[in-house]
């Protein structure tokens, strides 16, 4: 019961927060930290919960990126054959959903062909994977304007009872819109490891062998797991593209993937919160440093905390906060009369 | 002739990646600025110091074992964690603070290290180059053939091949598992410094030379299976081909492509790489 | 909860703090890459902006009033780009921007212009799509790669034995690829033929491939367009190879390493540059361009970093000089005096002349070009 009376404060908070931290720079921060914590979450559903690492996890949020900037702005491109594809602009949020979908569908196909193998070499097929995905934004010109990158790509528009298609200029709203599509991830992924399927994928995570002599088709899930998490990577590359609205091949950058792995490894893989509590420190720490240090040293502290961060809390710091919160609660409680004390179920 | 001489330096940093993962089960971010860490102290005692190149090449090698001993000696084995995400990410964290510690003290600004060679290229027939490549192959080769020696002929060598099978059983015949932990991560850094002090003259030192050393040392390990180090030598000789052949005869625009496609072609044929036995699957 | 309460609580804090003890100076922001790949050069310009601003205070100023420049790092990637002129613009409050060296980061805070409504001095960016998509608060000083082509046509006659037949090494980004066409289409009206056009990614370090085919191409001539560091290794391995070909970079680096360490005695290359640190003479106004030159050497920088320097310089002149015709630093105020901005500068004159589509036109710059050659070591100005 406490613990659903503070998600809601949680939620509450967050809610209210453009009402009283109307600073639209850290609006800003927190929507581009909000972005990345959305692509986190989705790849902790992999790492996490199926103990698999997609270190190629931004070729997901990048197919999403390019497929919504793509649709919004139209394109023609010339198929050979004298066939060419001419799309109309579309409406944003229906660009949008193309590029889930997109992603989606390519998850699938990565899951198909990388489920083949395990552990290590899902890695490397997955790094492999985002920088094929990479080369081909660079170099089909005709299609993705390559490293000229596509600029000039319209914000997020979104239908909303009572005022109609409306465009999302302030940063309050693109605020509301990273938080709605967060919330909308964060309870996806919640019951997704709560069903029978985060119980496989659990069982799976510790003992594959196991998991598959009781009957648990190990592939299925795992393949089910991908599509997911691409999904919401290629919702996270949407937000992204019409939020930034430029996009060039640059979105396939390794040290994105970087850093959804620090926030949800920081944080705690496997645990729901741990991406929110990662994105959030990994996500604003680089910017509260920029008055504190040059350049290069912000840069050093931010790896260094990374390995503190092992050193210390090695599940990362929300199981850690768990643990200290649970040490807190019993001393609590010896403090109370023991007729007093509420009884643990 | 280019092709060899990537190649044998491919083969260095290979080695250097697969040893750390096949005996330490870790996914290594560092070694590329370890290989970094070797082009810019060649760089410091060649031109900054005055010190003889091929000292200098030496040393750097050793300080590359020095640090990286170091580095296993007062963090790695003092983690609580095994967890490979866990480790890897610290790894992570160490690559980020050791890529801008070098800008910070070199700035980013890319260096060139003079060498003793003469410029001029040597002319065979149709073919032209330059005779500080062929002291690099040459030292390469060297190299690959003792580590060959070194894994398969001595105490050490069949103390690190052993708890590459089995880390328990190794520890339990009598093996010092710390002390492997410590050599094979000094051999490891070693190997990917004294790549980097080789490569340094030939390309440019900056600071962020170790990332694509890395992508490549990644690439090379997943061709010739992972933890195989005589896999990693052939990958890095194929995958340095590859990519001469690739972008000579068909477009150079699409160079680093071809080594990703070689990579998944290999992973969808034979998953556990061209050259490791079926059980080392990871 | 607690803890991103009390970050912002602290956030809040520096904010209150930074904005309270602001009034005496006039600021300008600036982002540059300072970390990652590109930092080298982006280091470079941010030097020559701060040179600047210490040369204008050390002359009392601008209205009075000391300049201040706040540099964030842009850590050469867009979304940072983002962050870093949210924060000059919303916490430093800054009236005018200078950046951010990559067209990519460049196209990737055009929109917060117009969001914010603060004008952007463009330094070194020279993709077209900065000045057409319409973004009425872009002024460019750098040259787009149609106008290098153009200024080198009028130095093509100044060529022996004369251009016939020319082959390109671009690096594959807007860049690259925009140079490698604006040359090819100004040079096709010479009759000049197109031989081979090969492209590398910026991190590649081998460029054997590439040069063995435009070994084979029988041109006369060799465009290359790419960052100092591939330039360098491009240079150096055309040489190994024995490429016949003449050699000219184009873009305005210079491959600074081969000065000290020259490669073998054949080799010699011709740079095109925006400004030649040598022959600060043979500028169009050599008294700006020689204090620029002692100030740099002065502090001791790296001489060639003079030669992509002087954006730096030059931009912070040009927001000063709109400052002074605008008499305020406020930002629609200073996009109006950028339009009646003429001024000497270290590259030469700089004004801005209307391009993009009517209504909401961005502000392009005519710089000048100088052709350097490079050979064993030595820098010599061998054209008229």
């Amino acid at each position: 019961m406490t613990r659903l009376i503070l998600s809601l404060l949680v939620v509450l908070a967050f809610v209210t927060l453009p009402f009283w931290m109307s600073d639209p720079y850290i609006l800003g921060l927190l929507i581009l930290a909000g972005i990345f914590i959305i692509a986190a979450i989705s790849l902790n559903l992999l790492l996490g919960y199926t103990g698999q690492l997609s270190l190629g996890h931004v070729a997901f949020f990048g197919i999403g990126a390019y497929t919504s900037a793509l649709l919004s702005r139209g394109f023609d491109v010339d198929l050979g054959l004298g066939l060419t594809l001419d799309v109309a602009p579309k409406p944003v949020w229906l660009s949008f959903l193309a590029g889930i979908l997109m992603a989606a569908l390519f998850g699938w196909f990565v899951g198909r062909l990388a489920f083949r193998v395990r552990g290590a070499y899902f890695v490397i097929l997955t790094v492999s994977f985002a920088q094929v995905m990479r080369l081909i934004a660079l170099n089909w010109v005709d299609l993705t304007e390559g490293p000229m990158a596509i600029n000039n790509i319209p914000s997020f528009t979104l239908w909303l009872p009572g005022l109609g298609v409306t465009t999302l200029t302030t940063k309050a709203q693109n605020y509301w819109l990273v938080l709605a599509v967060a919330v909308i991830a964060f309870v996806l992924v919640a019951h997704i490891v709560r069903s029978r399927v985060g119980r496989a994928l659990i069982a799976l995570r510790e003992n594959e062998g196991l998991a598959r002599s009781v009957g648990i088709q190990v592939t299925h899930y795992l393949v089910l797991s991908t599509v997911v998490a691409a999904g919401i990577a290629g919702a996270s590359g949407g937000l992204y593209t019409h939020y930034v609205r430029i996009v060039d091949p640059d979105v396939f950058m390794f040290i994105y993937t970087v850093t959804m792995i620090i926030m949800v490894v920081t944080g705690g893989k496997g645990t729901l919160t741990g991406p929110i509590v990662g994105g959030l420190l990994f996500g604003l720490m680089p910017e509260l440093l920029r008055d504190y240090a040059g350049p290069e040293v912000q840069w050093i502290i931010y790896g260094a905390a990374i390995v503190l961060i092992v050193f210390f809390l090695p599940n990362g710091i929300v199981p850690a906060a768990a643990r200290i919160w649970q040490r807190l609660a019993a001393l609590g409680l010896r403090l109370v009369p023991e007729h007093l004390r509420p009884r643990l179920s | 002739m280019n092709g060899v001489m990537l190649g044998s330096t491919y083969a260095l940093l290979g080695i250097g990646l697969t040893l750390v993962f096949g005996i330490m089960r870790i996914v290594n971010f560092t070694h590329g600025e370890f290989y970094a860490l070797g082009a810019y102290m060649a760089y410091l005692f060649v031109a900054q110091l005055g010190v003889n190149f091929f000292a200098a090449i030496l040393l750097a090698t050793a300080i590359g074992m020095i640090v990286g001993a170091a580095l296993e000696f007062f963090i790695l084995r003092r983690l609580k964690t095994t967890d490979i995400d866990s480790v890897m990410l610290l790894m992570i964290g160490l690559w980020i603070a050791m890529q801008n510690t070098e800008q910070l003290i070199w700035g980013g600004v890319a260096k060139l290290i003079p060498s003793p060679f003469a410029q001029q290229p040597l002319v065979f027939g149709p073919v032209s180059v330059s005779p500080l490549k062929v002291f690099v192959l040459v030292t390469a080769i060297v190299l690959l053939i003792a580590f060959h020696l070194l894994i398969n002929h001595t105490r050490l060598g069949l103390a690190m091949r052993s708890t590459f099978q089995d880390r328990d059983v190794a520890s339990l015949m009598g093996v010092n598992v710390g002390t492997i932990y410590m050599a094979t991560f000094a051999l490891g850094s070693g190997l990917a410094a004294v790549a980097g002090a080789l490569l340094g003259p030939i390309f440019l030192v900056s600071p962020t030379m170790g990332d694509l050393a890395s992508l490549k040392a990644f690439a090379i390990v997943i061709l010739g299976g992972l933890g195989s180090t005589v896999g990693a030598t052939i990958g890095g000789f194929v995958l340095a081909l590859v990519e001469e052949f690739g972008s000579g005869y068909v477009s150079a625009d699409f160079r680093d492509a071809f080594s990703f496609l070689v990579i998944v072609a290999v992973l969808i044929l034979r998953p556990q790489g061209l050259f490791a036995p079926k059980e080392r699957v990871g | 909860m607690q803890k991103l309460r009390w970050a912002t609580a602290a956030v809040a804090a520096v904010l209150t703090a930074s904005a309270a003890q602001a009034q005496e100076t006039i600021k300008i922001g600036m982002t540059q890459p300072l970390t990652g790949p590109v930092a080298a050069s982006g280091n470079y310009v941010a030097n020559g902006a701060k040179i600047a601003v210490d040369v204008i205070n050390a002359n009392g100023g601008v209205l009075g009033k000391k300049l201040e420049l706040i540099l964030e790092d842009n850590k050469s990637n867009p979304k940072e780009a983002v962050n870093a002129v949210e924060k000059l613009i919303l916490r430093d409050k800054v009236p005018l921007l200078i950046g951010a060296w990559s067209s990519t980061y460049t196209l990737a805070i055009m929109p917060k212009l117009i969001e914010y409504k603060v004008p952007l001095i463009v330094e070194t960016s020279s993709s077209g799509k900065i000045t057409t998509s319409g973004n009425p608060w872009v002024f460019r000083i750098s040259p787009t790669s149609e106008m290098e082509a153009k200024a080198f046509l009028a130095k093509y006659d100044s060529f022996q034995p004369s251009i016939k037949k020319i082959d390109f090494l671009s690096v594959n980004n807007d860049w690259g690829r925009g140079s490698a066409e604006e040359f090819s289409k100004y040079l096709k009206t010479k009759g000049v033929e197109i031989g081979s056009v090969q492209f590398m990614t910026p991190d590649a370090t081998d460029l054997s491939a590439q040069l063995t085919a435009i070994k084979q191409s029988g041109g006369d001539t060799l465009f290359i367009t790419t960052g100092v560091e591939q330039m360098t290794l491009a240079l150096k391995q055309a040489a190994e190879l024995k490429l016949p070909q003449r050699i000219i970079t184009t873009g305005g680096s210079f491959p600074d390493q081969l000065i000290a360490n020259p490669g073998p005695k054949e080799m010699s290359s011709y740079h095109l540059l925006f400004f030649s640190p040598w022959f600060p003479d043979k500028a169009k106004y050599p008294d700006i361009a020689k204090v620029y030159v002692d100030e740099w050497t002065k502090r001791k920088l790296e001489f060639p970093g003079l030669t992509e320097g002087f954006r730096g310089y030059d931009a912070v002149l040009t927001a000063v000089e709109a400052i002074k015709i605008a008499g305020k630093a406020e930002p629609e105020a200073l996009r109006e005096a950028l339009w009646k901005t003429r001024l000497p500068a270290v590259n030469g004159d700089i004004a801005f002349i209307k391009e993009g589509p009517a209504g909401a036109e961005s502000g392009q710059n005519q710089p000048n070009i100088y052709i350097v050659l490079l050979n064993q070591g030595k820098v010599t100005m061998p054209l008229p």
